[in-house]
């Protein structure tokens, strides 16, 4: 039956046609419609001078070159431009992709050999790109008795978790996405949706090795929560507040790494084994449970558990600079803006371009992302390392070290947090 | 009745090696032990050095064999080879014995080997080609016999599973190595 | 269950605790065999090997070749490790046709029986580095593997699946520079291999792991009859080599590594010690070979055997592999019989999975080399 250019029938021809145009048809007003009410009554647009910016007024600025700068500005700080490109899901996604690829190849170097290296000119660099686009090709096979409405959405809340997750780190000075009073207390209860996640796609799967990586990440991740609260417990002491800006803001002089030692270590512990890096890869231990949790996963779910997977490492590195290591503090070394652009002019042989609206950016955004970034890329580097040193850790071993050694050091932690404070140390009122 | 079995022993090898002092000292002390105790009930095939051959009849194998693990520290089995001879009409299972706790006996082979009569149309565990299992005496001869079994149709009474261990569950042919088992194309 | 089932099924009673998994031939975890392992919760109750997936049928396919024809046919059970299966098998052949060995030949066989401890034991060792989850063990061994299997090219002219051994000697006689080549590339292999303890034999990971587990005390290996390096780990000290010496082994200063706790961490290290050793032999088999001379002893074509068996032994990378030979006065033998190492290290599998955790399985059950395809022939 494989005709290539079948004889033309009118009547199918016909029919063709009012499929297509139906189909057309729902999908305008199943997608069109709501994109359209999401843009007016969701997006702010920007007013410039008491004049409200339509898409209209956009076009015409290419006459009116002096008001490109204010437009741009202002589309820099709405809040679309923070859910999607910085700091939230573009930012992430590029410091994911940046991993990936940093990961493949340090793993390669040490283990002698050359790692991604034909894609791209440069050493491989667009292998990420290769690899996204055989995903997509792939073809998505479900198993025949799984239960289908969870197959499907349980990898969609995985991405969606992580992407919400990635919202409450702040990058710069006023730069995040969701500046609540509870931060860090939002923090914990996503985090607390990982195990569910990983259990019902794991249950929905139908299967037997699903089901055994599945209820070894519920393990893993339930007993490292504990852990991984209370280490943070010493900083909320320490600061007094939930707000992940101010904990930044108060880490101005010092940062609490150098006092809360034993916590940042159980942290980072408890931070690898939420991850499900090596050595705590048990869910996904290939050579007893081929793929864990994921076996059944193929085609583009795969490829978006993978994304929510490293969205998630950026985002646990990132809290991590945050509470322990300053997160945007860091000396001054962005130049000032030069003064004389603004007053003067931008000076190009004998013209002079006045161009209103500059500086885009401050200089105080600019410090703090460089840093934030310089140190999120340390921590990440020293998750990645043990992927090469490690063998895979046994269950029973896990637990032990999750329910009994963890805890002790962060209560021991705690006792440490709470002496400073009340030595007046640190804290309100404190020597520092 | 030693002497007598021994002189047996020369006259039977005078015609193999012309000068009987050529038999190596430490193999020919140890099969005169073994025909000592046992007498007729075993027949030593050949002694070369660091090799000893003994034919015994099935009923006797067990007693043979206790004899030989406690006796002569022989503590496990290195092989069990099945040869079929349809000329003779009979299964041949050998026993390949080592020891590893005895140093003198660390160079040397015993093979065991008797016999099982053998049927033209097979019926494996169901007919007469039956021999008892070494098993409860050496250890380690638990999955020889079980592929002995499979590819020469010997079963081995007292072991606690014959089963198939190579080949696939579904074979229902002649046991492969047997000599009537003809390869497809040869 | 009154229904006469087809010979070499089983019917089988399901329990409500107790769960069967197939670790069967497509898993990441398992070579090409299959074991039947019933689990309750985390540990294993009972554990069924089911080989055979790779029988090909060998011993029944020798009787149909003669006994030079029988040469690549007979090394494929284990294809890098090709020589030491011939090994036993010439020796026979040898005995069975009354053929003398040149002294240059016996040396060559040494060398390359030595390395082809190398290239089956690291091959090995990357499977249970990965088994274990540990990756970059995985790439350690396999690159550091080129080396050997690149001196192997060398001498015999293929990577794998030598063919290399005949009766009467060796194939042909190693090219012109092949001493100095082979020293310095087993000078490297030795430092590369000495790395090996910092990243595996020293991780408190993998300690923790594999100490303590599987334990086979020195009575039970000498009772189950194992075999090579399972055995030196539980304590008993045999080695064909130092024991049996064939070839110019008694020439040869071979010291065996015996260790003393029986379980996986001491069965994991055992080969890496064995390799280490493999070096210095092979650094004093290149001293006394004889600089020239003959390697081939030539035969007469179709040889015959007498009415007569043999059966000889070698130490190869997974224990003593015998080769049983019975011929009958004809061109092809009669019977030939291999009992490899890793059939008889088999029946430890049952026995020591048994009451183990399911997280140690790949731990113990890859700590007794065991090589598949060679115990289904």
């Amino acid at each position: 039956m494989s005709v290539i250019a079948p004889k033309f029938r009118l009547g199918y021809f016909l029919k063709s046609l009012t499929d297509n145009i139906f189909w057309i048809i729902v999908l305008l007003t199943l997608v069109g419609i709501p994109a359209i009410m999401i843009v007016l009554f969701f997006i702010d647009l920007p007013v410039l001078d008491g004049v409200l910016l339509t898409p209209f007024l956009a076009f015409t600025m290419m006459f009116h070159p002096e008001l490109a700068v204010p437009v741009v500005k202002s589309l820099l700080y709405s809040d679309f431009f923070r859910i999607a490109a910085f700091p939230g899901f573009g930012f992430a996604a590029l410091l994911a992709a940046g991993t990936i690829f940093a990961e493949r190849k340090l793993l390669a170097k040490l283990q002698l050999r050359v790692g991604p290296f034909y894609c791209g000119k440069f050493e491989g660099i667009l292998q990420l790109m290769a690899d996204g686009l055989k995903l997509i090709s792939k073809e998505i096979i479900i198993p025949a008795k799984a239960d289908k409405p969870i197959f499907w959405t349980a990898p969609v809340l995985f991405v969606a978790t992580a992407a919400a997750f990635v919202s409450l780190i702040p990058v710069a000075p006023g730069w995040v996405v969701a500046d609540l009073d509870v931060g860090l207390l939002a923090v914990f209860a996503i985090i607390g949706f990982f195990p569910i996640i990983t259990i019902l796609s794991a249950w929905s799967a139908n299967s037997k090795f699903p089901f055994i990586g599945g209820i070894r990440a519920l393990h893993q991740m339930v007993s490292f929560e504990i852990p991984l609260i209370l280490s943070l417990l010493g900083v909320v002491i320490l600061t007094g507040t939930l707000n992940l800006s101010e904990i930044v803001e108060s880490q101005s002089n010092y940062w609490f790494i150098a006092f809360l030692p034993i916590g940042a270590i159980v942290f980072f512990i408890s931070m690898l084994a939420e991850l499900e890096r090596i050595p705590f890869d048990l869910p996904e231990a290939e050579s007893e449970i081929v793929a864990g949790w994921l076996t059944e996963f193929s085609g583009m779910i795969y490829g978006l558990v993978q994304l929510g997977s490293y969205l998630k490492l950026y985002a646990f590195a990132a809290l991590f600079v945050v509470l322990f290591l300053g997160g945007w503090q860091g000396p001054m070394v962005v130049p000032p803006f030069p003064a004389e652009i603004i007053t003067h002019g931008i000076e190009a042989g004998p013209i002079t371009v006045q161009v209103p609206g500059l500086p885009i950016t401050t200089q105080e955004m600019l410090n703090g992302t460089l840093w934030f970034t310089l140190k999120t890329v340390a921590v990440i580097f020293f998750i990645l390392i043990p992927r090469g040193v490690f063998p895979r850790i046994r269950i029973d071993m896990l637990l032990s070290i999750g329910w009994n050694k963890l805890i002790a050091l962060a209560f021991i932690n705690i006792f440490i947090a709470l002496g400073l404070l009340y030595a007046g140390v640190l804290g309100p009122g404190g020597l520092l | 009745m030693s002497d007598s079995d021994t002189s047996i022993q020369e006259t039977e090898t005078k015609p193999v090696v012309e000068n009987q002092q050529e038999l190596p000292k430490f193999e020919k002390d140890h099969s005169d032990k073994i025909t000592a105790k046992f007498g007729s009930k075993s027949e030593i095939a050949f002694v070369k050095p660091d090799r000893i051959r003994v034919n015994v009849k099935k009923e006797d194998i067990l007693d043979v064999a206790s004899f030989l693990r406690d006796e002569l520290n022989y503590d496990h089995a290195e092989s069990v080879t099945g040869v079929d001879f349809p000329a003779d009409k009979e299964i041949e299972v050998v026993y390949h014995l080592g020891s590893y706790t005895d140093p003198q006996l660390s160079r040397q082979v015993l093979s065991l080997a008797t016999r099982a009569p053998r049927e033209d149309n097979p019926n494996p565990g169901n007919d007469s080609t039956k021999l008892p299992s070494l098993r409860d005496i050496f250890y380690s001869v638990e999955f020889h016999e079980r592929e002995c079994f499979e590819m020469l149709g010997v079963f081995f009474e007292g072991h606690p599973d014959n089963r198939r261990l190579l080949l696939p569950e579904d074979w229902a042919d002649l046991p492969p190595l047997r000599k009537d088992f003809a390869i497809k194309g040869r | 269950m009154t229904a006469r089932l087809p010979p070499g099924l089983q019917l089988e009673k399901v329990d409500d605790r107790i769960m069967t998994l197939n670790v069967g031939p497509q898993h990441p975890g398992s070579g090409h065999m299959r074991l039947i392992i019933k689990v309750d919760g985390d540990y294993i109750v009972s554990c069924d090997p089911d080989p055979g997936y790779v029988h090909r049928g060998e011993e029944k396919m020798a009787e149909y070749r003669n006994y030079i024809t029988n040469i690549p046919h007979l090394e494929r059970p284990v294809i890098h490790d090709s020589c030491n299966i011939l090994y036993p098998y010439c020796l026979g052949v040898e005995e069975l046709l009354g053929l003398e060995v040149p002294e240059r030949a016996k040396y060559v066989r040494v060398i390359a029986s030595e390395l082809n401890r190398f290239t089956y034991t690291l091959y090995w060792l990357g499977i249970y580095g990965i088994f274990l989850g540990h990756s970059t063990m995985f790439m350690w061994p396999m690159g550091d593997r080129e080396f050997a299997i690149d001196l192997l090219e060398k001498l015999t002219g293929a990577r794998v699946t030598h063919s290399y051994f005949v009766p009467g000697g060796v194939r042909n006689d190693a090219p012109a520079n092949f001493e100095d080549v082979c020293l310095r590339q087993i000078n490297y292999l030795e430092k590369r291999l000495k790395t090996y303890a910092d990243i595996f034999y020293d991780n408190p990971i993998l300690i923790a792991r594999t100490e303590k587990t599987g334990v086979l005390s020195r009575e039970d290996a000498i009772r189950l009859g194992t075999t090579g390096t399972v055995l030196r780990a539980s304590g008993v000290d045999y080695d064909v080599r130092t024991k049996e010496p064939y070839d110019v082994y008694d020439e040869l200063d071979v010291h065996t590594n015996v260790l003393k706790n029986g379980d996986s961490y001491d069965r994991s290290k055992t080969p890496w010690l064995d390799m280490l050793e493999s070096c210095n032999i092979i650094r004093q088999a290149l001293e006394k070979m004889p600089k020239s001379g003959s390697v081939r002893v030539k035969l007469k074509p179709n040889p015959k055997g007498g009415n007569d068996e043999v059966y000889k032994r070698v130490e190869s990378g997974r224990g003593s592999l015998g080769v049983y030979i019975v011929s009958r006065s004809k061109p092809e033998p009669y019977r030939v019989k291999l009992s490899v190492g890793s059939f008889r290290n088999l029946i430890c599998m049952p026995y020591l999975l048994k009451g183990e955790k399911l997280g140690n399985m790949p731990a113990v059950y890859w700590s007794l080399n065991y090589w598949p395809v060679e115990a289904d022939r």
